[in-house]
């Protein structure tokens, strides 16, 4: 290994350090939340700084000189910012917080086509000579011709003999997965409720396109109906009637009949404050009973609002606790989203 | 190396000599952009002691390039014989200038004075102190020895650029001292150990203040004193002596590089084919952009300047005593330009350079300030060189390591009206606690007034 192949390694290996000590704070950075559509997440890094004594301020007017900062001469003074490929982060806050890995069932859909060079052509580039194959349908030329001597094996490829490596189109199967958030606005969700359902629904999406880039996000929203919304009207806060989770559920079935089972990995996600109606929660349950076996995931996150603590929470761990498929949480500040995060993924 | 690459070389080596520069041999070699950001991340040096800064540098430089943001075209190495680095795959054209360009860096390297003092065999320096720190690091821990560098190159600046001039006439002390062995500085405390201290200080004798007088050179001082292993110590005397090394060329970076530009604008320009013109015109305006304080531009245009000054006969009593207005029109020819120039390359650095030659009038035929802006351009011109002072850093001085006779490090910052980074000058200062192993104090200027930093 080259020296500076050492050095990098060395680099990166404590950027990665730091990103893993910092998982947890990095779970409540919101402005990370902007970034991650791109490829690179560009995390500040304080630790890689080696600290010299500088002046504070910039120096002097700019006029035609060059302008005060400059990095061109002297000593600059910014923040070193440490750039991630997507996925890396993701896998090392996923390992600091030891999230779970997600499964795919099934082989899925055919989605997508590659090229492989597996197979032999009479016509090609000359790059892409297969000169094993040539050589040997020279020899059987040489062969039948009789021109062959073994005494002196000389070979001449002529041009019917040449032989080109060519593509063979190969299906990939590709797991693809939907995801479905229903959320409770029946009253009890505030701004800081809310927060949390944001953050957490979103490295549940983040973590499950890590493992299903082809991923697709429904959002429903429920009082005692539900309604689907598109995803930039879910985190605003609302206020609703009374609760029927049924309703979120009876809907969601509806929704996922155009994601298929056999196809698609199919995560729902539930945020409530647990307040049902009493008549209501026998209903629920037998939705749930119904949907839960085609579901990849149930995952059910009780967040305690300022008015107490709901019962939900409680009458599907009674009667469907153990079950296959079933994730619950229990939100009560930001400090229980790392432990909340991994048991909604099942972990 | 390519045999055309090969003939243009010895012709523009021969050229430069027939224009007078004279250089030692100089080694071209055509690297690929990888291996251009691997040695741009090294300093230009094959092998530095490991550390993850680097390999932080070379991510960047590597990046940048794949980008397409920005490539290094050329990388001179200050050495014997120098090496100059071309990036594979630029144009002939690109090369060739690169090429001119590199002799007119050898030139300046072999005589301007800042560089006199430096070690002409850094290639084998660097080699030798990356073996020490490998050697360190095996014997002591990757992890302990990572550490320590991470503190100590926080110190890296903290050095006297004129220590390797200083010539300080033998104290009595030294005088009866055993003869030293020349040796490198790590080995130094094996081959000529430290004097066995005096038994018992002598009645009423006040013991001789230590540091004897103030010094900035604080990474030699700890080398020599604080209470570190020898491989610490070592460590340090690398830092000491890169540092050192590095330090003649960021004070002579506008000098440097306006004389290479103007040597191989001057070379090129008569070989150049007719159909070379435009590639060599874009160059050079990319070269010269004004962006920022760039100092090929402001380097070059100096120089050009100077040359046309002392051609022009502007200089002397007679043309100082002109008013700005007269002193444009005044001529009288004397062709001394060429002969300035060398003297220019000979004796100045960027700070004495930019101090004399960067004159109103110059400023003003290069639009670098408007009529109206002209008052302002001596406060300017006054910022400007305080950030060439001292390559930019803040002169700190070590003035008593037995502060309060309590063995605690006293250091003073220089202050001339720019306050210190406080958050960086606060974790250096951890830093220096930590590798004295006593309390370190620096009096500065915080909010305007004088102040006493301490760490812990």
């Amino acid at each position: 290994m080259r020296p500076i192949e050492r050095d990098l390694l060395r680099f990166k290996e404590i950027v990665r350090g730091e990103v893993k000590k910092r998982a947890r704070e990095f779970l409540t950075r919101e402005e990370l939340f902007g970034q991650v559509e791109g490829r690179l997440v560009s995390i500040p890094l304080p630790q890689l700084e080696i600290p010299k004594i500088v002046h504070g301020e910039p120096l002097g007017e700019g006029l035609g000189l060059g302008g005060p900062g400059e990095e061109a001469l002297g000593p600059g003074g910014h923040i070193p910012v440490a750039e991630l490929e997507l996925e890396e982060f993701l896998d090392l806050v996923g390992e600091a917080l030891r999230l779970p890995r997600l499964r795919p069932k099934g082989e899925g859909e055919v989605t997508e086509e590659a090229f492989r060079h597996t197979t032999i052509a009479r016509k090609g580039p000359r790059g892409l000579r297969h000169v094993r194959r040539t050589l040997k349908e020279s020899l059987k030329r040489a062969l039948q011709s009789g021109e062959y001597r073994p005494e002196d094996p000389l070979l001449v490829p002529e041009r019917e003999d040449l032989r080109y490596k060519a593509p063979r189109r190969k299906p990939i199967p590709h797991a693809q997965a939907v995801v479905l958030f229903a959320l409770d606005v029946s009253g009890s969700m505030r701004e800081e409720e809310l927060r949390l359902v944001k953050t957490l629904s979103f490295w549940i999406t983040l973590w499950i396109k890590r493992h299903f880039p082809r991923l697709e996000r429904r959002y429903l929203l429920h009082d005692a109906e539900a309604w689907e919304v598109p995803e930039e009207e879910f985190f605003k806060a609302r206020e609703g009637g009374g609760t029927r989770i049924s309703s979120a559920l009876l809907l969601a079935e509806e929704i996922l009949k155009a994601y298929p089972e056999a196809f698609y990995n199919r995560y729902l996600y539930h945020f409530s404050d647990g307040e049902n109606w009493q008549g209501d929660t026998p209903l629920a349950l037998e939705a749930l009973k119904r949907l839960l076996p085609t579901l990849a995931l149930y995952g059910y996150a009780q967040v305690q609002g300022p008015y107490g603590r709901g019962h939900f929470l409680d009458d599907l761990q009674e009667n469907l606790g153990g079950q296959e498929g079933l994730a619950t949480a229990e939100v009560r500040g930001r400090e229980d989203l790392p432990a909340a995060l991994r048991r909604l993924l099942g972990g | 190396m390519r045999k055309e690459l090969r003939l243009w070389a010895e012709r523009l080596a021969e050229r430069a000599r027939e224009a007078r520069l004279t250089f030692p041999p100089v080694l071209f070699e055509e690297v690929g952009p990888e291996e251009m950001a691997m040695l741009a991340a090294y300093g230009g040096f094959p092998r530095r002691y490991p550390h993850w800064r680097w390999g932080s540098e070379y991510l960047r430089y590597r990046e940048t390039y794949r980008y397409g943001l920005g490539r290094i075209y050329e990388l001179v190495v200050n050495t014997l014989p120098v090496q100059a680095y071309l990036l594979r795959g630029n144009t002939l054209l690109a090369q060739k200038v690169v090429m001119a360009h590199v002799y007119a860096h050898a030139d300046f390297f072999q005589n301007n004075l800042a560089f006199k003092p430096i070690p002409k065999d850094m290639l084998s320096e660097m080699a030798h102190h990356a073996a020490y720190v490998e050697r360190a690091m095996e014997r002591h821990g990757a992890r302990s020895v990572e550490e320590f560098l991470d503190m100590a190159l926080s110190l890296e600046n903290l050095i006297d650029p004129h220590a390797p001039y200083v010539q300080r006439p033998l104290g009595e002390e030294e005088k009866e001292a055993p003869k030293r062995l020349p040796v490198r500085p790590y080995l130094d405390p094996y081959v000529n150990p430290p004097p066995e201290p005096p038994k018992e200080a002598e009645e009423g004798a006040s013991p001789k203040p230590l540091p004897p007088r103030p010094t900035r050179d604080i990474l030699g001082f700890l080398a020599q004193h604080a209470p570190l292993a020898p491989w610490q110590k070592g460590i340090l005397e690398i830092l000491r002596e890169e540092s050192l090394y590095f330090a003649p060329q960021a004070a002579t970076k506008i000098l440097n590089e306006g004389w290479a530009t103007y040597w191989h604008t001057k070379l090129l320009l008569p070989l150049l084919a007719p159909e070379e013109a435009v590639e060599f015109a874009e160059m050079q305006a990319n070269l010269l952009a004004p962006h920022g304080l760039n100092p090929y531009r402001l380097g070059y245009h100096l120089l050009k300047e100077v040359e046309e000054r002392w051609d022009k006969g502007r200089f002397g009593p007679e043309y100082e005593a002109l008013p700005l207005g007269e002193r444009l029109r005044y001529e009288r020819p004397t062709g001394e330009g060429r002969k300035k120039l060398f003297q220019v390359r000979t004796v100045y650095t960027d700070l004495n350079f930019l101090e004399e030659f960067l004159t109103p009038e110059f400023a003003l035929r290069r639009g670098l300030v408007s009529p109206e802006d002209l008052p302002r351009f001596a406060e300017a011109k006054k910022a400007l060189l305080f950030r060439l002072t001292n390559l930019g850093y803040p002169i700190v001085e070590l003035l008593d390591a037995n502060h309060q006779n309590r063995g605690e490090l006293l250091l003073a910052h220089a202050y001339e009206g720019v306050e210190l980074d406080l958050r960086k000058t606060k974790a250096v200062l951890e830093n220096l606690h930590r590798l004295w192993g006593r309390p370190v104090h620096l009096k500065t200027v915080v909010g305007g007034k004088e102040t006493l930093l301490s760490a812990p």
